[in-house]
């Protein structure tokens, strides 16, 4: 059985480093994609199992993203976990609306974040 | 920003340098045109008059009226005193006639009587008594020539008549001294009588005519009397009318436009901008109302301005800490990789110098929060988010976040809340946020003793305090604490550190949810913040 596949949505570097470190240490494959309109194309191309996305992005940002995947009905099964900031209130209601699985906030805890994972992909 | 200049090189009207507003020609021009005050109708009849001209003239020609008025009743008085004088006069003058013509006939009667006693019983002294009686009258007649000028025809009957007596009583006493008594009686019966019937006639006509004019005065005086004190009372009243119709108008047209300017201030004061003051006035208070429309035209100005800025601001607070925020994830982000073995087991020296960074990564995440959170809540961009909440849940959560830091420093912490309280409702995560930071201060600020939460239902609001056994607060600190990066400046805050922004988020947030929040604390004796809000909170209170 191959690994779950886990695409990360997320323009910072740095964040993506600790999510390469997290997923490979948890026994998870990453794929990435820096904007909207890449991880439209990851989520079209590469199937994967769970999707992390980022709100704030270039190009598309995470909840139009999140609108197109689920508008898809072939992708709409895929869960997407919403990583938002917490500057911005009512981001949740927004990303629920958008029609996010689950919703994580910055500063997220690495171990909480791979619960969250661990609960969708098991 | 320009504002002061422009405003008053727009407006160089000065009223008591202007000589023409005496005349309530205010030059219109001066006042800035506005279309709204032009389109104004202005308003009909005696109110409408008085909107024109400036209040100085009004106000000038109100009381000129009234002392128009006060004069002419005056006047009205002189006259009618001079004619009452007139009319004395004329009674005086004809009571003086009366009597003088009285006098004629009683000097006829005892003329006529002399001559009969002379002619009865004729010697020297009735003769000389009846010459003296004659030559007496011509005295009384030059009197009544004198007091009765306008009886000429009359008088001259009487002075002709008399003459006549005179000369027949003469020509009868010299009759007697001569002894011829015989004639003289003759004389006496045949023309004296006679001529001393019709001068008593004459006479008693004057009277008769004296005394009608007399009676008719006093009645003309009567009649001037009654018309003047008529006229007195209608001008009396028609003053009383025309100041109460004057004072109504003056007054209408100050207190209605002193009354919109009133209730546009109230207006403007509440912050609304776009209404103007609109009165019809064109005198003083219509230029102060075009004042007013220019200095809200300002402000309005000025308030989109800084509103602009405010969000600004809130923008550039937003985007900042987010900025700030991207790196310090990634900080807080490897340090808990590194701290959970992702990279190996870190040495004891290193994960000592690891939990370091991660904890100052955490202090600086919570004073950029705080900082955002101030300025969210000051743009009014917080909105409370309200739904049902338990309070022992919500109090159990705080406890949970800030166990460790208590016990680290080996302090109690304890907390107290009635059993089965009924849901509350409010924003309970903000509320949390509140009680968060009160037991933050509390555990950073005491270091010694325990900390005790506790939450008591009073009435419809809920009660949460914080009670410590830290060093307590002065008087003087405790009113500034709750403004923010205030902290009290002793030693102690000092080795503590913080932003002071906590108390001041704790503040607006219960504010928010129409609550309020407040100190007891005595130096050296602990201190206990408490704050109430309601126990179910349905809309936000600002």
């Amino acid at each position: 059985m191959r690994s779950k596949r886990v695409l990360v949505v997320e323009d910072q570097e740095d964040n993506r480093q600790i999510l390469r470190d997290l997923l490979a240490n948890a026994g998870y494959e990453m794929i990435e994609a820096q904007n909207g309109e890449e991880a439209l194309l990851a989520a079209q191309t590469q199937s994967p199992d769970l999707i992390l996305m980022d709100i704030q992005l270039p190009v598309l940002d995470g909840y139009e993203a999140t609108r197109r995947i689920k508008a898809q009905s072939d992708l709409r099964h895929i869960p997407i976990i919403v990583v938002t900031s917490y500057a911005l209130s009512g981001d949740e209601e927004k990303a629920r609306a958008a029609g996010c699985d689950a919703y994580v906030a910055k500063p997220y805890s690495a171990k909480k974040l791979l619960e969250t994972i661990n609960l969708y992909l098991t | 920003m320009e504002l002061t200049g422009d405003s008053s090189e727009g407006f160089d009207v000065n009223l008591e340098a202007d000589p023409t507003s005496f005349l309530g020609q205010h030059p219109l021009t001066a006042v800035p045109s506005r279309a709204s005050r032009d389109a104004a109708p202005v308003k009909e009849g005696l109110v409408g008059f008085a909107l024109r001209p400036s209040l100085r003239t009004k106000l000038i020609a109100a009381f000129l009226v009234i002392e128009m008025l006060l004069v002419s009743v005056g006047v009205i008085g002189l006259l009618s005193l001079r004619e009452a004088d007139q009319r004395a006069n004329q009674v005086v003058a004809l009571q003086h006639k009366i009597e003088a013509y009285r006098q004629v006939q009683h000097d006829t009667l005892r003329q006529l009587h002399g001559v009969s006693a002379a002619l009865a019983l004729p010697n020297e002294t009735t003769l000389a008594g009846a010459l003296r009686q004659i030559n007496q009258f011509g005295y009384d007649l030059d009197r009544v020539a004198f007091v009765a000028k306008d009886e000429v025809a009359l008088l001259d009957q009487v002075r002709k008549e008399y003459a006549r007596f005179t000369a027949v009583a003469s020509h009868a006493i010299d009759l007697i001294r001569n002894g011829r008594a015989a004639e003289a009686k003759q004389s006496e019966l045949a023309e004296l009588g006679p001529l001393a019937d019709k001068l008593e006639r004459l006479t008693n006509q004057l009277v008769n005519r004296a005394e009608a004019d007399m009676v008719a005065g006093i009645d003309a005086s009567r009649q001037t009397y009654a018309r003047s004190q008529m006229l007195v009372a209608a001008v009396a009243l028609a003053s009383f009318v025309l100041t109460l119709v004057l004072g109504h108008a003056i007054s209408r047209s100050v207190i209605d436009p002193v009354r919109i300017l009133h209730d546009g201030l109230n207006r403007i004061a509440a912050g609304d901008f776009t209404q103007r003051i609109e009165v019809p006035n064109r005198d003083e208070l219509g230029e102060l109302a075009a004042h007013v429309n220019s200095t809200c035209e300002e402000l309005e100005q000025l308030y989109r301005s800084l509103e602009e800025a405010s969000r600004h601001k809130s923008q550039f607070l937003a985007n900042m800490s987010h900025e700030l925020r991207t790196p310090l994830n990634a900080i807080l982000g490897f340090s808990e990789l590194l701290l959970d073995g992702i990279y190996g087991d870190p040495p004891e020296k290193m994960r000592s110098a690891v939990v370091r960074i991660q904890r100052n990564g955490k202090h600086l995440l919570g004073l950029i929060n705080d900082v955002l959170d101030l300025s969210k809540i000051e743009a009014g961009q917080l909105r409370l988010s309200l739904a049902d909440y338990s309070v022992e849940e919500m109090v159990n959560g705080v406890y949970t976040s800030v166990e460790s830091l208590a016990a680290e420093k080996k302090l109690g912490l304890r907390i107290a809340v009635p059993p089965r309280l009924p849901p509350a409702r409010g924003d309970e995560r903000r509320l949390a946020q509140a009680l968060f930071n009160l037991v933050g201060n509390a555990i950073k600020f005491t270091d010694a003793g325990e900390v005790r939460i506790e939450v008591e239902a009073e009435g419809d609001s809920y009660k949460f305090s914080v009670r410590d056994t830290g060093p307590g607060i002065d008087e003087a600190d405790q009113a500034k604490i709750f403004q923010e990066f205030q902290q009290v400046d002793n030693s102690i805050t000092k080795v503590k550190g913080g932003a002071g922004l906590g108390l001041a988020i704790a503040k607006r947030i219960v504010e928010m949810h129409g609550g309020r929040i407040w100190i007891e604390s005595r130096l050296g004796q602990g201190a206990e913040f408490s704050f109430m809000v309601p126990a179910r909170l349905e809309r936000q209170a600002t």
